[in-house]
């Protein structure tokens, strides 16, 4: 009885309140800036255009059969647009929701959302979605000026598969990103630990060249990064356009681990939590 | 009451030096070393901080060596040979990236330095000391740029290790003067930016498509000719282009370049134009914060 | 000796003079994309600018003289932050100028910061990663100090203060107290003839409040520092200060010595009462009773905490009229708690001259 009383309580209306307030506040506030929107919905194209006149230089065109042996195809443009656009979720959830603890010590709110009485992972699951909502219009923002700018093709029939593994994506990313936003509580240099997560990201995950161009042990740094697997799921969609079913292993690697990191996530979370508010330096920084 | 200048008369000692006098000189010259050492001492205070940045240069670079051997399928490229003379990708990389660590110095560190300080809280406050502003900006330049040579060095030796380098030794001095006529006009830049980081509420989103413009205009992973003509005649304005132009020439064998000594003037008109340009929107910036009272708001 | 531009109104006896020194503030709006959008469709039915301009600073007029502790006394939004960065050549003023040391604020901004130092309370203006002495030397450096001369006066500095013993210790780890003491210090560093202390014990205790006031008097009297002190706490202006300047709204309401400031209420008798129930309208039914009486102000308090409401009266003598207050008070089933005859304070001058208490909240200072 007390069990059923406990989980209803957990699904309450108040908590649903909690999770939509968060996500208004959070809007809300990005509205505040169109700048950053503007930014956000185009620059991350400039990032990967350097790769692209690199390629045109060192090639000569716009294919490259050595590259075909390796990823797959010799067609690099492609390859390079759907690493920027699937990245920017990196980045959105590492510097968004990894950083919003961080940001709230910041702006003295951070202590009366630690008080206050409802479930702090309710506040959480409000940041992560809002935070997708940013994601997701950025990375469609992206995607139209890459099907304009850069010949990128989307069939139709695509659509549905790739929204899926990139909500496949996200929930593996904000398992991660709930531990560095753990971190910044108790440690005030979350910003350095970001910034290396950010570079493990850069260097290992396949956003501009395929896992196999790194050495082995490369390769198995590769193979623990979300992103590695949601990036071959659609390439082979969109550029080697493979059916949605063959790739069940990817898909199934990316669900193992979603329910692992978002599992650590939020234990990480509460554990650090506690741990700080013994020690007092909750609202440092 | 009207005020009428009447004459010029000596009054109450002031106990700073002012004007142009050798102790002044000498007061502003400290004031840039000390500004430097203060940024230090701050960046010491946060070791992980610190750590991380030096090895940033070597995270940033693998990704374009990586990329470029995977592309070619080696190490070696025939189109870049017959582009620029050299077809050894990591030489003409590495010479490329030594060079992004500056562009950094200009559009954060300094961009961002002003900004800092009104993050910290204490932008009034040396504000209201007699020393020039303009020195405080370079003190923070000062700073950035040893820390990024620092950086450079960890980079050369990381990647000399790695993958090998095939870099001319007699070509290190005039790649040294073409640096420091780059860093001057690079310094114009940055005191620019800052003075737009005052100004702007989100200056770091000037500040960061500053730089991805900047890197994209300059070839820093690959030859000018690749771009288009507009971008080729774009990149003309900033520093970078004809500087690393210049030390591809006398670092890396076989690198071709039409002039070299349009270079060294290339660079000096640019010094003249960007240090000027940079100083007087500082100033009509620093005016119009102070005429809206924005200085202690972050 | 630096030269100066003289101008005809300067006047030697004073360290500052300021001249019709005036201050607008647009009040900036942050609309996001739909406030941006709501903005334009609302354009055509705004009234006038009027409202978007906010004068934290009319025409002031005020000769500070050599060797005087000046105080400037008035509540939160009344100018006084607005008038000391004007002085201190970090805001710009709309109109008139300012004489500070024989330098124009507008014209020779670098000598005049040469000839202040300034403390501004309750803020963060130092660096907390770096040590007392860090941050002294740093500041020594941007006053021109030479090093080795630096060296001497930041020791003898953080000796003053009583930080000798904490002097390589990080400013995060000092307390508020301390950190004020600190950036007194920087202010004294370059030894100014001229100290601007912003509000210099907002927020410290009383202990270290105190410390702090008997620095300021000393470097006034002892050393011949031209002081000019703002505050919102009157009992400090009151104690400390050779003349004060009520400001409000960004008007000088008076100036002149505490003791005259009172006495332009000393006719005036004080009736304080302390009440539960105190009545929404008493100030109408008093002033209509009592017409005579120049001052009514009531004070709500929260009574159900145990915070009776206050009400204060001035005019005359209360012998006339403490009688009717208390009849009416009576009449409205009020529970007076206390009632006190006394002599006027700053802040009775204050609210006899602006009509508002000396805490209440005004607008934001730019």
């Amino acid at each position: 009885m007390n069990a059923g009383k406990h989980i209803l309580k957990t699904f309450s209306g108040t908590n649903y309140f909690v999770v939509w307030s968060e996500i208004v506040k959070n809007i809300k506030i990005l509205l505040a800036y169109p700048v950053v929107i503007v930014f956000w919905a185009i620059f991350p194209v400039f990032w990967f255009l350097p790769f692209v006149f690199q390629g045109e230089a060192f090639v000569g065109g716009l294919q490259s059969a050595s590259f075909a042996e390796i990823a797959g195809t010799p067609n690099y443009v492609p390859f390079l647009v759907v690493g920027a656009i699937l990245n920017s979720y990196v980045l959105t959830s590492l510097w968004g929701l990894g950083e919003s603890m961080r940001r709230e010590a910041y702006q003295g709110t951070l202590d009366y959302l630690l008080a206050s009485p409802c479930n702090k992972a309710f506040i959480l699951i409000g940041k992560a979605i809002s935070e997708s909502i940013n994601s997701t219009f950025f990375a469609i923002s992206q995607i139209v000026i890459c099907v304009l700018f850069f010949g990128l093709e989307i069939t139709l029939g695509a659509i549905m598969p790739i929204i899926f593994i990139i909500i496949l994506l996200i929930a593996g990313l904000y398992g991660i990103a709930l531990m560095l936003a753990a971190l910044s509580l108790q440690y005030k240099q979350s910003h350095d630990i970001a910034h290396v997560l950010d570079y493990v990201f850069y260097i290992f995950a396949p956003v501009r060249y395929p896992v196999q161009s790194l050495p082995l042990w490369g390769q198995l740094i590769s193979k623990l990064l979300p992103l590695t697997y949601a990036l071959i799921a659609v390439r082979s969609i969109i550029i080697m356009r493979q059916n949605v079913f063959s790739l069940y292993q990817e898909m199934l690697y990316l669900l193992v681990m979603d329910v692992l990191l978002i599992f650590l996530g939020f234990y990480f979370f509460n554990w650090v939590e506690k741990k700080t508010k013994k020690s007092g330096t909750i609202s440092q920084y | 009451m009207e005020k009428t200048c009447v004459e010029h008369r000596e009054l109450r000692k002031v106990p700073c030096p002012s004007g142009f006098t050798i102790a002044n000189l000498k007061a502003e010259s400290r004031a840039i070393w000390e500004s430097n050492i203060k940024e230090w001492k701050i960046e010491l205070a946060y070791p992980v901080g610190f750590l991380r940045s030096l090895i940033e240069p070597i995270v940033l670079i693998l990704p374009f060596l990586i990329y470029g051997l995977v592309l070619v399928g080696g190490r070696y490229s025939e189109n870049l040979k017959q582009l620029v003379g050299t077809g050894d990708i990591v030489s003409f990389i590495f010479v490329g990236y030594m060079i992004m660590g500056f562009i950094g110095t200009a559009v954060w560190a300094m961009g961002s330095s002003i900004r800092r300080e009104q993050w910290f809280g204490t932008l009034e406050s040396i504000y209201t000391t007699p020393t020039n502003r303009l020195s405080l900006v370079l003190g923070m330049a000062l700073h950035s740029t040893v820390h990024q040579s620092i950086s450079t060095l960890i980079e050369f030796t990381a990647i000399y290790t790695v993958f090998g380098l095939a870099l001319k030794i007699q070509g290190i001095l005039p790649t040294l003067v073409i640096f420091a006529l780059m860093m001057f006009a690079l310094y114009g830049f940055g005191i620019f930016v800052s003075a737009l980081g005052l100004v702007l509420q989100e200056g770091w989103i000037v500040a960061e498509g500053l730089q991805s413009i900047m890197m994209l205009l300059s070839p820093v992973a690959y030859p000018l000719a690749v771009l288009p003509n507009f971008a080729q005649q774009m990149s003309t304005v900033f520093p970078t282009a004809p500087a690393l132009e210049g030390m591809r020439s006398f670092l890396i064998e076989d690198y071709t370049l039409k002039t070299v000594g349009n270079v060294f003037l290339h660079l000096l008109a640019l010094d003249i134009s960007w240090i000027i340009f940079g100083v007087a929107i500082f100033y009509l910036v620093d005016r119009y914060v102070r005429g809206r009272g924005a200085l202690g708001k972050y | 000796m630096d030269s100066a531009l003289v101008y005809d109104f300067a006047d030697e006896a004073y360290s500052i003079q300021t001249v019709n020194l005036t201050k607008l503030f647009r009040k900036r709006r942050h609309f996001g994309i739909f406030g941006f959008l709501r903005k334009r469709a609302k354009k055509k039915e705004s009234s006038g600018r009027k409202e978007d301009i906010t004068v934290a600073l009319d025409h002031v007029n005020v000769n500070i003289r050599s060797e005087e502790l000046f105080g400037l006394l008035g509540p939160n939004g009344a100018g006084k932050t607005t008038l000391v960065k004007c002085l201190s050549t970090t805001l710009l003023p709309d109109e008139g100028t300012a004489i500070v040391n024989g330098f124009d604020i507008l014209k020779q901004a670098t000598l005049v910061r040469s000839s202040i130092g300034l403390a501004i309370g309750g803020e963060r203006t130092l660096y907390w990663k770096l040590t007392a002495k860090d941050n002294l030397m740093y500041f020594a450096s941007l006053y021109k100090i030479p090093r080795n001369h630096a060296k001497e006066r930041v020791d003898e500095l953080l000796g003053l203060m009583g930080l000798s013993d904490r002097a390589d210790e990080r400013l995060e780890d000092y307390s508020t107290g301390m950190r004020q003491k600190v950036a007194i210090a920087r202010a004294l560093l370059h030894d100014p003839p001229i100290l601007l202390l912003d509000e210099p014990t907002l927020g410290l205790d009383p202990t270290f409040s105190r410390q702090i006031r008997n620095l300021i008097r000393e470097l006034c009297r002892k050393e011949g520092k031209t002081v000019l002190l703002t505050t919102h706490y009157m009992e400090e202006a009151d104690e400390m200060c050779d003349r004060i300047a009520i400001i409000n709204d960004g008007k000088i309401v008076a100036i002149d010595t505490s003791t005259n400031l009172k006495a332009m209420v000393k006719e005036t008798e004080l009736v304080e009462v302390a009440c539960y129930n105190l009545p929404h309208n008493i100030e109408d039914d008093l002033r209509a009773l009592c017409p005579d009486v120049e001052v009514i102000t009531a004070f709500h308090g929260e009574e159900e905490k145990g915070n009776p409401s206050r009400l204060k009266i001035m005019g005359g003598s209360a012998e006339k009229y403490v009688g009717t207050v208390v009849d009416v008070l009576r009449e409205k089933s009020a529970r007076i708690v206390n009632l006190r005859i006394g002599v006027p304070t700053l802040e009775d001058v204050f609210i006899k001259l602006t009509g508002a208490k000396l805490t209440e909240r005004g607008r934001s200072e730019g």
